[in-house]
């Protein structure tokens, strides 16, 4: 296997964007058309918050999913044009100087930069651009029908503990050896993504993932710019 | 088999109409942009009072649809035009189109098709302007193409003279009147006649002048003029002839509303199909039935409109403080660029030239590309927002207007223009008679202001009622899904004649060529009492001396040299 044939995995939320998807979930709820559905949509991802807190700590596919409900009826070109809004008058403001000095570094020694995201492609997507380096973005995707979103996300949804079974399969497809990947991530279900590679690093991580990671002697970097 | 437009058009001579309007301006540069073989183009031009030359000049040098083509030929234009184009003085208020006679003996002969644009666009006209320009003047287009050696024609209709109905509609010619009612067309155009001679026969009573006479005198003495018989006779005079004009419009609208259109324009347009269906059964021709035509997708460039259009009203109101707009959700409004039905033109012309053309093609989207009025309202309150955030003209607009959405909702809905129009004419009513008189002169002054103030918001609302009640039968009242299929029946060699209505992408369309087009080109002259941005060549176009009417290519030469 050649030496090009590494990646360097990066949980974008907590590592390279100081932001989760409830921020944009919580933007989105509230530019809605008209009061009423801002109100509606504004409640019930206010609701979501100690659920996603909750259920953070252990599946965060779950818990993507429950924040992600408030999304529902909001049309697929409301959702394009707030994306754009949000990532120019918020998202780009909250990029981590300090992740990009590592995203920089992963690429000048070599490694492709998978960005593995929670947010959904039409925000992240937005975002690219400012995060410079990705070669690969895989993030959440919302499900719409007749241009209304349905308040579900397609399979597969990212953030659970599902991250380690795709991380080998992605490896596979591109021929990735692991064993010499690293990848950076902030949350206890990204504890199989971290194990699965050679060199994992915790980044700003939260309480299950610093025991984890205290546990298994990984590095803990801790940064908020 | 496919059809090559390269090759149907090569060579040959084509008499344009309307070529000033939107639709014709836009078939003229296409095809002198992407079909240069062609040997002639007869413009037809109304003089108007100016000479015709002048204002073609004007047309070619100012008007942005002719932007390409100086563009592509710089200093060269001058001669490219005149080597393929021939401006025609005619109009079609007469036979013959009013073409001196030795032209038209010349176009006779060499004329192969016929592209009828010319019509009278406005919903609701004095009903004698749009039988004159919509009936009669297609009854002269067709009249010439028939004593015409080869011509064959294309006329350009709307979808929309399927009238009030709902449901699919099919590309054919119908028999009926929209109310189900069996229509002859020859009995139809004598009654239209009838009601113009009933309507200013009315006009002219006995009793008409008199109520106009005595409205005058007591107007008159009213003001404290003295009610003199020439002030009275010249008063009357003038009130007659305009009232003429408004009884001539609700004459119209009754007779078409009566046989279930929603307006005299798809009536009387209705009406010339079926006219020259039944008087030129010999006669080559098709139409073509273009839904609501806008801004352009790519030709002449992204974003190309101008005049009146459909959907313009509606998203300027998208933008304001207004937000209910009338329209049911799920319904169609049929929008279609206006470079797809030029496309739709040429592909129907060389179809009509070949003797394969079918008996209508419609033009529209709702059947391959279906456009829901819930999601085009929604789309144009996004472009507002994005349009207002970044150039709005202080915090208010940028912050509070920018997310002022509007939305499609129910005439009925409380807070309807009708009912805001009230509350405004209630406010100011109170402001300058039903306030304390005991109050100081600066709030007499304030108050004063506000209710001018209050006058001017009336007189807007009343507009945007007049507006909305105008486009309801599309909006909200009729649930209509064009057929456009006809056209598939001739495969096009050129993908860039296509007409591929299912490639729109509406988003983009909408948010980055639509609305920056209608506020570049619509809203300044339509809404914000400003000049239209005109073109300025850095080599101006001009008219070769003697070439305005160039020679003419011999026929039999270029059809041996081909």
């Amino acid at each position: 296997m050649s030496e090009s044939n590494t990646a360097a995995f990066f949980r974008a939320e907590g590592t390279l964007i100081n932001s989760g998807v409830l921020q944009a979930a919580a933007y989105m709820a509230s530019q809605r058309a008209g009061m009423r559905e801002r109100l509606l949509r504004f409640g019930q991802t206010a609701l979501a918050a100690p659920i996603f807190g909750v259920l953070g700590q252990n599946d965060r596919a779950l818990g993507n999913r429950v924040a992600h409900l408030s999304y529902r009826d909001i049309s697929e070109d409301r959702v394009v044009v707030l994306a754009e809004e949000y990532v120019e008058d918020i998202l780009k403001e909250k990029v981590l100087d300090s992740g990009l000095e590592l995203m920089k570094k992963a690429k000048k020694d070599g490694h492709r930069i998978v960005v593995i995201s929670e947010g959904i492609s039409e925000i992240m997507e937005g975002v690219r651009p400012h995060l410079r380096y990705v070669d690969d973005l895989v993030c959440n995707r919302l499900e719409y029908k007749d241009h209304k979103a349905t308040g579900r996300l397609l399979e597969p949804v990212v953030g659970g503990y599902d991250g380690g079974k795709w991380l080998k399969e992605y490896a596979r497809k591109h021929e990735i050896d692991l064993e010499r990947s690293v990848a950076f991530a902030g949350h206890g279900p990204d504890l199989l993504l971290l194990s699965s590679v050679g060199q994992p690093c915790a980044v700003n991580p939260d309480f299950t993932l610093r025991k984890a990671a205290k546990e298994a002697d990984w590095p803990i970097m801790e940064f908020n710019a | 088999m496919s059809i090559s437009l390269h090759q149907e058009y090569d060579g040959k001579h084509v008499l344009l109409t309307g070529g000033t309007g939107f639709v014709g301006k836009v078939w003229l540069v296409m095809a002198l942009m992407r079909l240069p073989n062609i040997a002639r183009i007869y413009v037809l031009m109304r003089g108007k009072g100016r000479n015709v030359n002048d204002r073609w000049i004007k047309m070619v040098n100012e008007n942005p649809a002719f932007r390409p083509l100086h563009e592509l030929h710089g200093a060269d234009l001058s001669r490219f035009i005149a080597e393929r184009v021939e401006v025609v003085p005619g109009t079609l208020d007469s036979a013959q189109m009013s073409i001196e006679d030795s032209v038209a003996d010349r176009l006779r002969e060499n004329v192969d098709l016929i592209v009828n644009c010319a019509g009278l666009v406005d919903f609701n006209p004095d009903v004698r302007v749009a039988v004159s320009s919509n009936l009669d003047g297609s009854m002269h287009v067709a009249d010439f193409a028939a004593s015409c050696k080869k011509a064959a024609m294309i006329h350009v209709s709307t979808c929309y003279v399927a009238g009030t109905k709902d449901g699919f509609i099919p590309e054919t010619i119908a028999e009926t009147a929209p109310n189900g009612q069996p229509l002859d067309p020859e009995a139809e155009y004598v009654r239209l006649k009838e009601i113009i001679e009933e309507t200013e026969a009315e006009n002219e009573s006995e009793e008409t002048v008199r109520t106009l006479t005595e409205e005058v005198v007591a107007r008159l003495e009213k003001r404290g003029y003295e009610p003199t018989e020439k002030r009275v006779s010249g008063t009357v005079g003038r009130l007659k002839a305009k009232r003429l004009r408004e009884v001539m419009a609700q004459a119209g609208t009754d007779r078409a509303k009566e046989l279930g259109w929603p307006n005299t324009y798809t009536y009387t347009k209705a009406l010339a199909e079926m006219l020259t269906k039944v008087r030129y059964p010999n006669l080559r021709h098709t139409v073509l039935r273009p839904a609501i035509v806008e801004s352009a997708l790519s030709f002449p460039f992204p974003g190309w409109n101008e005049g009146f259009n459909t959907s313009g009203p509606l998203i300027y109101l998208a933008g304001t403080w207004f937000r209910h707009i009338p329209a049911k959700a799920g319904n169609p409004l049929d929008i279609i660029p206006v470079d797809l039905v030029v496309n739709g033109i040429f592909i129907a012309g060389a179809a009509v030239m070949r003797g394969e053309h079918e008996e209508v093609y419609q033009t529209g989207s709702s059947d391959r590309a279906f456009l829901p009025i819930d999601r085009l309202t929604e789309l144009s309150a996004l472009g507002h927002r994005q349009h207002l955030r970044k150039t709005g003209a202080d915090r208010v607009e940028k912050l509070i207007l920018s997310r002022w959405d509007a939305l499609a909702s129910d005439p009925e809905h409380v807070l309807n223009v009708s009912n805001i129009r009230e509350v405004v004419f209630q406010v100011t009513r109170y402001l300058r008679h039903g306030r304390p008189e005991k109050i100081p002169r600066e709030w007499k002054d304030e108050a004063e202001s506000l209710a001018k103030s209050g006058d001017k918001a009336q007189r807007k609302l009343r507009q945007i009622e007049e507006v909305l009640d105008l486009f309801m039968p599309f909006t909200y009242d009729h649930y209509m899904v064009f057929e456009a299929r006809a056209l598939d029946k001739h495969p096009i060699d050129e993908p860039e004649f296509r007409f591929q209505p299912e490639d729109i992408d509406w988003r983009q369309y909408w948010l980055e060529c639509h609305m920056p087009g209608l506020r570049r080109w619509c809203f300044p002259s339509q809404y914000e009492n400003k000049e239209t941005e005109t073109y300025t060549p850095a080599v101006p176009f001009e008219m070769l001396e003697g070439e305005s009417l160039a020679p003419i290519p011999n026929q039999a030469a270029s059809e041996a040299a081909r």
